[in-house]
């Protein structure tokens, strides 16, 4: 399984090689990559944060079915979790707006 | 961005109180545009405190222990479920009440004014989160400094130990310096956010996208005015506590 992974991350950074064929437009320094860049730390930020956020709700559901009678403080731990991990996604959205 | 139209009550704000506001901001060295001081998160927040004012102001008169009105039950509950969080995270919490609860109201009413068509919410300009934020973090040490003076406080920064005072020092510094930052991106990126992804929407279809992402956007404005109201909680709970030795 890990192995197929670090085959297809290898792929789609292979595939990604069309972007050096930019022309040199932007900043007179050469191309500006503040925005890519930006863009896809958001796009990491918000992948981990979906798969903490998952397994944050995978195991509050466990522990909702074994132990019914807690739903209620499992359920206050949940939502806190959610939001506190739903901000590390937003301080990457945030860092797009520092980069324009 | 770019910058945002005026709301009603800000292009009357500039309309009639432009040269007072100009003054102020000029006193303290701010660059504004002379002609229109009056910003959209300023002229909101100033209007959600009047409502705030005005509506707790009826309800103090319409107070009554034997016959209470329903008005008032609903807002005993909000009260209950404030003072609730906050004697969970802080002993001999009741003291800090007042002040979280204040917080909590206003961060509410400010995310869901922006609900409105014809109103903004303030919590959506950077400026304000980060006033809060400021707001808790001078709170949450002056508390500090009040339950343990203010000696006996900043040593507790350096740790359990005085051999690993080097390490915890530049530590715990940090991270108190990181929670009025992320207290003000959070609320700021989320509010943010969700009006762009329910604008965005509603540049594409209109009525049944539009109003899932703007029902999602309520629920986010709810959560985030209590994660707001929780985090404080705990931090002033942490400036308080006093371990038994």
């Amino acid at each position: 399984m890990k192995r197929k992974l670090i085959y297809a991350g290898a792929t789609l950074m292979a595939l990604a090689s069309p972007v050096l064929a930019q022309p040199a437009g932007g900043a007179s320094g050469g191309t500006d990559w503040h925005l890519p860049f930006a863009y896809l730390a958001v796009g990491i930020a918000s992948g981990l944060c979906g798969l903490g956020q998952g397994k944050a709700v995978a195991s509050s559901c466990e522990a909702m079915a074994r132990n019914p009678g807690a739903a209620a403080g499992i359920r206050f731990a949940l939502i806190l979790g959610l939001a506190l991990i739903e901000s590390l996604g937003l301080y990457a959205l945030f860092v797009t707006y520092i980069a324009k | 961005m770019q910058a945002e139209a005026e709301v009603w009550s800000t292009a009357l704000a500039n309309r009639f109180l432009a040269g007072p506001l100009d003054a102020f901001w000029s006193a303290l060295g701010v660059a504004h545009d002379p002609a229109h001081p009056w910003e959209n998160w300023l002229s909101m927040e100033i209007l959600v405190v009047a409502i705030i004012i005005a509506f707790f102001a009826f309800l103090r008169s319409r107070l009554s222990a034997e016959n209470p009105s329903q008005l008032q039950l609903a807002f005993e509950g909000l009260y209950t479920f404030v003072a609730g969080q906050v004697n969970d995270a802080i002993d001999h919490g009741s003291k800090y009440v007042p002040f979280i609860g204040t917080l909590f109201i206003f961060i509410l009413l400010m995310n869901l004014i922006g609900i409105i068509p014809g109103f903004e919410s303030p919590t959506q300009s950077p400026s304000v989160p980060a006033g809060l934020a400021v707001a808790v973090f001078v709170y949450y040490n002056y508390m500090g400094f009040r339950s343990h003076g203010i000696g006996r406080y900043l040593i507790h920064f350096a740790g359990p130990v005085w051999w690993l005072a080097p390490i915890m020092l530049p530590i715990e510094i940090v991270s108190h310096i990181a929670r009025p930052l992320s207290l003000t991106i959070r609320l700021f990126a989320n509010m943010f956010a969700g009006e762009k992804i329910t604008m965005i929407f509603l540049s594409l279809t209109f009525l049944i996208a539009p109003a899932v992402f703007m029902g999602l956007h309520v629920f986010v404005a709810l959560l985030q005015a209590f994660i707001f109201m929780l985090l404080a909680s705990i931090y002033v709970g942490g400036a308080v506590a006093h371990e038994e030795q």
